[in-house]
């Protein structure tokens, strides 16, 4: 047996990649936030305060199986409403929709303009990931899988929000759009808007003339805060493509006790373990 | 420690074996490095189909090889493993001054995966058969043929 000795030492000796850890906690990332989706969406994270409308409408192409009860929960006395316009779990054809859109009411052009990209980019979303899933089964069993095989692969969609702020006037939300099956990437859009204005706020309105300033000085300060004793960081450096400055494209949201949160996206300033970064600019 | 936190820190301590078994089944850095992923992604999402803790290795060992199977399908070299039935008896012709390494890894996929878990893993028979979802006859013909073709001595094989 001394050749299997050899063997299993070669075997044993096999290189591991640097980034296999990275891949790992990118996988352990992924694999608990699907757990929270999967588990449903009993706890509503931003708690009473916020009004919830469930309705169920069709163009989203939804079977009326999947209603969920709608109850309209009138708590809101300011200028607006966040509403969740529409709120699916179900599972058709292999894929998994967990969609939950929010749709906002209020006087003013605004509110109406936002619903409309939201819901365009909803669309574009669920188009993708139609096509997506599509091409993965063509390719599936063009290369011999069968329908017994093919019947337990799973792809799931979400599409989620989350109210961060609000005010009598101002709101402050994220919505995310994810698609995973074999690899996952996550989006986010962030919308701050002011409806007594009925205009968006900016890094300006919040941080005032130096806003760039500000944001550069807090998140340099925290990349560099993130390297390890090691050398070790998740963050890119800037000559390799990571963070250089914020500016009018840079999304944010803010907290209840008002701090302005900078966020990026997956991949962009640093490794895919980080996740989505997010700096509070204090 | 919750469980989740139990199967996470399993996952993470057990990484370099993870993908040291994708990449003797794939033979490719990057697609065993999504395979690795895929699979804690897989585990930790399904954590409730995790029945018995002291069966984290088999239950992971066989999302990972399922995840290494799709990557196979993917590419287009189809290698499932069957039911039963393993064509035994041929001699594949190997340079007799080839390792015993390269041999394994030239063997077919259902036979050189039993060899693998058996003596690189070392794996009993019955997980092997849990791992790959084949009764331990099946195990043990896959891994009879498998040592036949390797042309090693099956005196003081532990099996």
């Amino acid at each position: 047996m001394n050749e299997f000795k050899n063997a299993k030492e070669a075997y044993d000796n096999t290189p591991i990649p640097a980034e296999l850890s990275e891949r790992v906690r990118a996988g352990v990332r992924e694999g608990k936030a699907r757990y929270r989706a999967r588990r449903g969406r009993t706890l509503r994270r931003w708690g009473a305060t916020a009004a919830c409308f469930a309705v169920l409408l069709a163009g989203l192409n939804l079977s009326p199986t999947i209603a969920k009860a709608a109850a309209e929960v009138p708590v809101l006395g300011g200028l607006f409403q966040v509403l969740t316009f529409v709120d699916y779990d179900k599972t058709e054809d292999g894929i998994h929709y967990d969609v939950t859109v929010p749709q906002l009411e209020a006087e003013g052009d605004l509110a109406g303009k936002v619903n409309a990209v939201i819901q365009e980019k909803v669309d574009a979303h669920l188009a993708k990931a139609q096509q997506d899933w599509d091409d993965y089964r063509e390719a599936f069993f063009a290369t011999g899988g069968t329908e017994e095989e093919w019947a337990d692969r799973e792809m799931d969609v979400i599409v989620d929000y989350e109210i961060k702020s609000q005010s009598e006037s101002r709101v402050s939300f994220v919505v995310t759009f994810a698609e995973g099956w074999v690899s996952s990437m996550e989006e986010r859009y962030y919308y701050n808007l002011d409806l007594s204005e009925d205009r968006d706020l900016t890094l300006r309105d919040c941080l005032g003339e130096n806003w760039v300033e500000t944001c550069n000085a807090a998140i340099e300060r925290q990349i560099a805060e993130s390297v390890d004793e090691e050398g070790f960081t998740f963050f890119f450096a800037p000559e390799e493509g990571g963070f250089t400055t914020v500016d009018e494209t840079t999304g944010f949201y803010v907290r209840e006790d008002g701090t302005v949160v900078v966020c990026f996206p997956e991949y962009s300033i640093a490794a895919g373990a980080a996740g989505i970064p997010e700096f509070p600019i204090n | 420690m919750t469980k989740e936190e139990t199967l996470t820190s399993f996952l993470i301590e057990t990484q370099t074996r993870s993908y040291r078994l994708a990449y003797s089944v794939l033979r490719n850095r990057e697609e065993a490095l999504d395979a690795v992923q895929t699979a804690v992604c897989r585990a930790l999402e399904h954590q409730n189909s995790l029945r018995d803790p002291g069966a984290v290795k088999t239950w992971f060992t066989r999302i990972l090889m399922n995840a290494c199977q799709d990557t196979l399908r993917q590419r287009g070299r189809v290698v499932p493993f069957p039911e039963e039935g393993p064509e035994l008896g041929q001699e594949d012709p190997e340079p007799a001054d080839d390792t015993l390494a390269r041999r394994v890894n030239a063997l077919p996929a259902e036979v050189g995966t039993v060899i693998k878990l058996r003596f690189y893993e070392e794996m009993t028979l019955k997980e092997i058969g849990e791992v790959t979802g084949q009764n331990i006859s099946t195990v043990k013909s896959r891994l009879y043929a498998g040592l036949r073709k390797l042309r090693v001595a099956m005196e003081g094989v532990e099996i």
